[in-house]
């Protein structure tokens, strides 16, 4: 299968300490692929790795079959890559309306920011990503007034407004009720019909409902990959969440 | 579905209130030479000035987060461009010493006019010169901090530095700038040989004044202004929607300092000399304190502030000559309990009128 987004051996050093050992990792165009792994296993660092959050001391990332290894994180965002971030990082003094607006797909130039009207088509858009997410009341609402699960939502409509190829994911059902978890899992299905979705998860139940594959990290290092059943009966697996019967409980 | 329920349509109530409120503050200004004496309207001349040197800093300040000290030095940049062009315009019998070149320059043995002065004598080049100087001056200073990613408090060090450096710069350069003196004794404005009598330069600086305004409000109500109040809130975020931050940040410390620019070149003629005391950093620090009083991100805010504080001022400096304290002691009050500013928590007000509080789901804030 021809890989969207191939990671080859990548290392990240924060101040002497490797946070990353050379990590590989391939994903398919329009893949679910989900990491898992205890904390400081390396998870979020990866995803910040790839967006050019955090420096890359080693190795390479490649996008479409090109080297995207520390550019600039706008460059990345711009050629399609979208992030959504552990704690809702959302605009919490603008509008839930605005923070989709800013997010829209669309040139990002200044001239064209000064001059660009709120158009049907565009006003359309958001309303249909509103839709999507459950927050289509709340439009005028100030993002601060939201709660937890409902900011979540916002930081996933953000991404699906920027309409990226590839879409990360990091702990998207932090803070979300068990409901509130498994419409996120529906929503993110519904992205995968034409996104590539590489999620960050710690609910298993939440991983079983969305995954293709897995893949588990430790240490900096990539531990096993595979489905939901073969990581499950992973001995290896099994071994780093010690003192636990099933990785259910892996949160 | 209501389309007034959808995004910011709800918000820009108020503003269209406050426009009417604009509309008929700009009409009465305009009559208000009629009314008033000539002290009066040469001193809302230079109130109305120092309010959109305050709205420029506002554009950097409220809505983009950068905290300059910087800006009284983008004013006398352009005041300096203005006041040679009317320091060489001075007729040969009102010169003191008759020949072209400027009396400080024969004082301190200059014989010719330096080549980079020269061109200011033509208005064109001078009117230019007033935008263009402050505005490549701070677009050379924003290219290397906001690409080399300095943020914070240390954009605001380097603009205290930048005010204190060019003071001296100044001082130091006698022959070239009157030294501490500045330029004095300038003529009075004439354009392509038309002379502008006081009320004329008053309604030249109400429209300029009015134009900043409502051009500022134009452009922050337009996508623009929103990606500015999320750079403010958060630069990093943005950057991975694809935005690059720091040529939004040039853009708009660019524009700002040459509306600063502007109203220092017209400053000049009302003030009849500049000089380094608007490029120190007590300066820079009146125009925060306007802007912090007004209310950042209000732009009217900051205007009505410098003409308040103004008018405060002059008359308290009739009863002492410490009005600064009372100026220090409105700063303190505001700092305190209003830190929204006048204007700013005005609008809070009517917001919440418009907006009952709504039922919602009980309130997290992460921050």
């Amino acid at each position: 299968m021809e890989s969207i987004l191939s990671v080859k051996n990548l290392q990240v050093v924060f101040s002497g300490f490797k946070a990353l050992k050379g990590v590989d990792l391939e994903v398919g165009d329009r893949e679910i692929v989900t990491i898992i792994g205890p904390n400081g296993a390396g998870k979020s660092t990866l995803l910040d790795a790839i967006v050019s959050k955090s420096p890359v001391a080693a190795g390479n990332v490649y996008f479409q079959g090109k080297d995207i290894t520390n550019k600039n994180p706008y460059d990345i965002a711009r050629m399609g890559i979208g992030r959504k971030f552990q704690n809702p990082n959302v605009y919490n003094e603008l509008t839930v309306f605005e923070n989709i607006l800013l997010a829209l797909k669309g040139t990002h130039g200044i001239l064209n920011s000064i001059t660009t009207k709120l158009t049907k088509t565009k006003k359309d858009k958001i309303i249909d990503v509103l839709d999507r997410i459950g927050l289509l009341g709340d439009a005028a609402t100030i993002v601060s007034s939201l709660s937890h699960g409902q900011k979540q939502w916002v930081e996933i409509g953000m991404v699906i407004a920027q309409d990226p190829s590839v879409v990360l994911l990091d702990e998207p059902t932090a803070g979300m009720t068990p409901e509130e978890t498994h419409a996120t899992g529906e929503i993110i299905k519904t992205l995968a019909r034409n996104h590539t979705v590489v999620a960050i998860e710690h609910d298993m139940d939440f991983v079983k409902q969305i995954a293709e594959r897995i893949i588990v990290l430790h240490q900096g290092a990539k531990l096993a990959e595979g489905s939901v059943d073969e990581i499950q009966s992973n001995p290896k697996v099994i071994e780093v969440y010690l003192g636990r019967e099933k990785i259910n409980d892996a949160a | 579905m209501a389309q007034s329920t959808i995004g910011i349509a709800t918000r820009s109530r108020t503003p269209t209130r406050l426009g009417i409120v604009t509309a008929i503050s700009f009409l009465v200004m305009v009559i208000l030479p009629f009314v008033v004496g000539e002290f009066q309207v040469s001193l809302l001349s230079k109130l109305l000035l120092f309010g959109a040197l305050a709205i420029s800093l506002d554009l950097v300040w409220g809505f983009t987060g950068i905290l300059s000290f910087a800006h009284g030095v983008f004013f006398t940049l352009g005041g300096y461009a203005m006041a040679y062009y009317l320091k060489l315009n001075l007729s040969a019998e009102n010169n003191t010493y008759g020949g072209s070149l400027p009396d400080f320059m024969v004082w301190n043995g200059l014989t010719e006019l330096p080549w980079f002065i020269a061109p200011l004598k033509y208005f064109p080049i001078a009117a230019i010169a007033m935008v263009l100087i402050p505005a490549a001056f701070a677009f050379l200073i924003g290219w290397f901090i906001f690409r080399s990613k300095v943020s914070g408090v240390y954009i605001t060090i380097i603009t205290l530095a930048i005010s204190s450096a060019l003071t001296t710069f100044f001082i130091s350069q006698q022959a070239y700038t009157g030294g501490t003196n500045g330029i004095t004794d300038v003529s009075k404005l004439s354009i392509f040989g038309i002379n502008i009598p006081p009320n004329g330069l008053y309604w030249i600086i109400l429209l300029f004044t009015t134009f900043v305004l409502v051009g500022s409000w134009w452009l922050t109500q337009s996508n623009f202004g929103l990606i500015l109040r999320s750079i403010k809130e958060n630069e990093n975020r943005i950057s991975y929607l694809g935005y690059d931050v720091a040529s939004f940040k040039i853009f708009i410390w660019t524009l700002s300092a040459g509306i600063a620019g502007i109203a220092g070149g017209l400053f000049v003629p009302l003030n009849r000399f500049i000089s380094p005391v608007y490029l120190a950093v007590a300066f820079g620090t009146q125009v925060v304190i306007w802007v912090a009083i007004g209310g950042r991100g209000t732009l009217i805010g900051p205007l009505v502030a410098a003409i308040l504080l103004g008018q405060i001022q002059n008359s308290a400096e009739r009863v002492t000559q410490d009005w600064q304290l009372v100026v220090g002691v409105l700063l303190l009050i505001v700092v305190l309990f209003i830190p929204d500013g006048l204007v700013g928590t005005v609008q809070k007000l009517f917001m919440k009128k418009q907006q009952p509080a709504s039922t919602k789901q009980p309130v997290i804030d992460h921050n």
